[in-house]
């Protein structure tokens, strides 16, 4: 069960608050319906495979090689984009849909290529980091798709690490293709209803969209900062 | 249709011409005009300095002086934006909001009342010639007349228009601004000069008399042979 | 570094700034990209104006209820182990951040970008603890590396440095042997960071938008090094402007929305993160331990008063972008770590009228940052606003200005004395006028006519020459 942690100062702070508002504390507030809700117009009626097609020409622009293909197909082509980049190092979750879309063996193929593969140990501890911090590649599946920004979402877990696909030079996300949604609205959405269900949210919830970049030197756009410097989606067909 | 001028006490001192290029055209268009007399200054220059006390005192005199007036046309889109603002300026007064509110409804800036309330988009002016067109900032962003001046310099016979870069630039003017932070305004007005020149144009064409003033006092200074004219009296030629 | 930076006075700052020739030409440059990145983005989604539109009512019903938002973020974080300070001031947020520093003998720490701990100055106070401090957002890591040279820009903050700088920096300090190119530039950067995320004991993150309903802190970046602060090191410290709130997910995507595509004409960054407390149960990376630190610093004092939507601005940069002067005289100018307009506005506010006095009078109220802000915040207006505080409660006016000015009303609300001043011009003026123009002005237009001429006012004035004209005609 987790501790609780401490609030400090706080009566006084936002008394203060209330006061330069020329009012009592508010304990209730009801939050209005909005007058203008243009983000749910987004994308309104695209169908699954038009979300994917918007998907696709997204990732053109942010510098992002994107693959469609079906489970039976799934691990001949990582293992052909593994070859094609020369990684020599994978870093993955522990994540059922791994096997669930036939990638069980995928240690074993890769290996036979010389590929080392680390799955995310969830009894293990610095060795998933530093494991991490020199792979060449990291893989994740995409717990949610945005088509409008090219964007794959990861909600962290037991399993599931945050640094797979941060620290490795290279990043791959396998995109089953029911979760892709048209844009961030419909995943906000969720989250805010996992919060009135009092249902837990991820302690880290990631959007990427596309690899690392920056454009702080000259206004000159440079790909792959601190996080990978090449991001490649893999669109698996799905139930 | 009768129409109450408020010529600005700019024009009223140092660009006449535009004053009466503005009435004759008005009349030309088959408007009864009429002159105010008692009519001094929108307040501006005291309102935009922070001084909104004193300027109140000249507001208050010039919703006087057109209380009666149908409508107030004005050569002037910071003029006629300074008017729409008396409401927000009076907003609570028990006496002031009101009668500004019918001053601000009534009021339009030259080109606004031609297009938008007389409905004309040619004024049969006549004149040869290329020329560029300078969208004042508080004209364009604050009183929202975006379309008005180009429909109808782009009916002027002879005339051929080129579109100016970074129009959306502001010139440099802002009133006290110019004076008061001449280095910037300096940088400004040059860098407004330099797109002129790009057009190629050999008249620059404005709404506003304190933007041409600024940008024509620059050409002037530097000695570059383009002419600043008023859209008033553009649309005057014949 | 605190909010202001450095000491010189206003009009000499304003002429290194226009003398900076390529510092002008680089944010000309990036004002022109952001600006189309901006229109490009705002046309694809179609209707901005309903966007911009909603930005402000969320940020306005947020700001009214802040007590009651803030109150339940911090409800939220503490019920995920987190811990929140409240700090009224930037003494006590300092102390407290140097505190829990202290306690878990952090020698190291790596931060991501943060206004706030830069208007604060807790680099300062954490040195000073006998930490180290390493920004890793890669243009304030280069003005870190020089010297600690201020930022001039809210988002792209090394705007003013070119690469030729940027390489010998990283030569002189840092013993970098290869080239100017940017890819080279970066991936030295990135080496080099990497050893220090990989390092640093604690991890201090700004905030761009804090969750209230599920006491989450949402981070923005495209490169990633935010992600690196909270990732690795075993503590997080969460610095936010009190403002810095929305009340559930939903909210927080549509000002994501705003300010990704305002600020650089993206869709979205490269990376969001929402955070909740440290990790969880079961997790095994992510921080063990998450602090919030809670920032007034006289943010409270703008509530209440007519200044209030200020505390709207979700720091996207937009009217920076635009800001005509600022395109001419660059961000050091302003004195202020928050430059351009939004900066014109709120560093009288947070750092006050002696030092700040020159700000709201260095823009013509063009309005360009009204257009261009995503949630509607009357930005010329609190310009003028200033002006009018500076003139008439502070009283803080030049004297010669406050006469001319009573001289001005007078003269305007009286039409017999605007009959007599008017026409006296040309003869005040007529010394002055050589072929109806003046080139060398008395009093205020001394300043007017050192660039420009100025016509001589006609003998006639316009009111003269409508009477005549009536007469002729018979009227």
């Amino acid at each position: 069960m987790m501790a609780i942690g401490q609030a400090h100062n706080r009566d006084s702070f936002l008394n203060n608050l209330a006061k330069n508002l020329g009012r009592e504390r508010h304990y209730q507030v009801e939050k209005p319906n909005w007058n203008h809700n243009p983000q749910w117009e987004v994308l309104k009626d695209a169908s699954q495979d038009e979300l994917v097609e918007v998907l696709k020409k997204q990732c053109k622009l942010i510098h992002t090689e994107v693959h469609e293909t079906n489970s039976s197909d799934l691990l001949p082509l990582i293992q052909q984009l593994v070859k094609e980049s020369g990684g020599k190092s994978v870093v993955s979750w522990d994540d059922p849909r791994f096997s669930e879309f036939g990638l069980s063996g995928l240690s074993d193929e890769l290996g036979r290529e010389q590929v080392a593969v680390h799955v995310w140990d969830r009894n293990g501890g610095e060795e998933n980091l530093s494991f991490s911090a020199t792979a060449d590649i990291g893989i994740t599946f995409s717990d949610a798709t945005l088509a409008e920004s090219g964007t794959v979402v990861l909600y962290s877990d037991i399993g599931k690490g945050r640094a797979v696909s941060l620290l490795p030079v290279v990043y791959f996300a396998i995109i089953p293709k029911s979760t892709i949604v048209p844009r961030m609205t419909q995943v906000a959405r969720d989250m805010h209803r996992k919060v009135e269900n009092e249902e837990l949210v991820p302690s880290c919830v990631n959007f990427i969209s596309g690899p690392s970049n920056s454009a702080d030197i000259e206004m000159n756009l440079i790909v792959g900062v601190h996080g990978p410097v090449k991001a490649t989606y893999i669109i698996v067909e799905d139930k | 249709m009768k129409v109450s001028l408020f010529v600005t006490c700019l024009i009223d001192i140092f660009q006449t011409d535009v004053g009466l290029d503005t009435m004759e055209l008005l009349e030309r268009l088959g408007c009864e005009v009429d002159f105010p007399e008692k009519q001094t200054c929108c307040g501006q220059p005291a309102y935009n300095s922070g001084y909104v006390d004193k300027a109140k005192e000249s507001m208050k005199h010039m919703i006087n002086v057109f209380e009666n007036a149908d409508y107030v046309v004005t050569p002037s889109g910071s003029c006629g934006t300074m008017f729409r603002e008396y409401p927000h300026i009076f907003k609570g007064d028990p006496v002031w909001e009101d009668r500004a509110k019918r001053l601000a409804d009534k009021t339009y800036e030259l080109t606004q009342f031609i297009v938008d309330v007389l409905g004309v988009e040619d004024v049969g002016a006549k004149l040869n010639a290329t020329a560029t067109y300078h969208t004042s900032c508080h004209m364009t962003r604050l009183l929202g007349v975006t379309e008005a001046p180009m429909k109808l310099l782009s009916n002027v016979a002879g005339l051929e228009m080129k579109s100016l870069p970074h129009n959306y630039n502001c010139c440099g003017f802002g009133g006290t601004f110019s004076v008061k932070m001449t280095a910037i305004s300096e940088q400004m007005v040059d860098e407004k000069v330099q797109s002129v020149e790009e057009t190629g144009a050999d008249i620059l064409i404005g709404a506003d008399c304190g933007c041409l003033m600024n940008i024509g006092g620059r050409i002037d200074r530097q000695g570059k042979p383009i002419k600043v004219m008023h859209i008033a009296s553009v649309l005057n030629s014949r | 570094m605190a909010m202001k930076i450095g000491n010189k006075p206003f009009k000499e700052r304003v002429s290194d700034g226009i003398d900076d020739q390529f510092m002008r030409g680089a944010v000309s440059s990036a004002q022109g990209r952001f600006r189309s990145g901006r229109l490009n983005a705002a046309e694809e989604l179609g209707n901005w104006e309903d966007w911009r539109k909603l930005g402000e009512e969320i940020r306005s019903h947020t700001i009214e209820n802040l007590d009651f938002y803030l109150e339940q973020l911090s409800e939220n974080v503490i019920k995920r182990g987190g811990h929140v300070f409240f700090a009224e001031t930037a003494e006590e947020a300092n102390d407290y951040i140097t505190n829990v520093v202290k306690q878990k003998n952090g020698k190291k720490v790596v931060k991501s970008k943060s206004m706030v701990t830069e208007e604060i100055n807790m680099n300062e106070a954490l040195e000073k603890a006998g930490c180290e401090v390493i920004e890793s957002d890669l243009g304030e890591w280069i003005l870190q590396v020089d010297d600690h040279d201020p930022p001039s820009h809210i988002v792209t903050p090394a705007l003013h440095k070119n690469k030729e700088q940027i390489r010998d920096v990283f030569r002189d300090k840092l013993g970098y042997d290869k080239t100017e190119k940017p890819e080279e530039l970066a991936l030295f950067a990135r080496e080099k960071l990497r050893e220090e995320f990989l390092q640093a004991d604690i991890g201090i993150t700004g905030c761009n938008f804090a969750i209230a309903e599920s006491g989450t802190i949402s981070l923005v970046t495209n490169e990633g090094n935010a992600r690196m602060v909270t990732t690795i090191p075993k503590t997080q410290i969460t610095v936010m402007g009190m403002e810095r709130i929305v009340p559930t997910w939903e909210e927080m995507e549509v000002l994501v929305s705003l300010l990704t595509r305002a600020a650089v004409g993206q869709k979205l960054t490269s990376y969001i993160t929402g955070l909740t407390g440290p990790k969880q149960e079961g997790e095994v990376d992510g921080p063990e331990e998450f602090h919030l630190v809670i920032v007034d610093n006289g943010r409270s004092k703008i509530l209440g008063t007519a200044f209030q939507s200020i505390l709207h601005c979700i720091r996207c940069a937009a009217c920076i972008n635009v800001c005509p002067v600022y395109r001419h005289v660059g961000g050091h100018s302003y004195g202020s770590i928050y430059p351009g307009p939004v900066g014109a506005v709120l560093s009288p506010l947070l750092g006050g009228y002696d030092e700040f006095k020159e700000l709201p009078y260095a823009s013509t109220l063009c309005a360009a940052c009204t257009e261009a802000c995503p949630v509607k915040i009357p930005l010329h207006e609190h310009l003028l606003r200033h002006r009018q505080e500076i003139v008439e409660k502070e009283g803080k006016a030049p004297v010669f200005e406050n006469l001319s000015m009573k001289a001005f009303s007078l003269g305007t609300a009286s039409p017999a004395m605007y009959n007599i001043g008017s026409k006296l011009a040309p003869t005040a003026l007529g010394a002055f006028a050589k072929d109806d123009k003046i080139s060398d002005g008395p009093g205020p237009l001394k300043n007017w006519t050192e660039i420009r001429d100025f016509p001589a006012p006609k003998k006639d004035r316009f009111r003269d020459l409508y009477k005549k004209r009536k007469k002729e005609r018979g009227e």
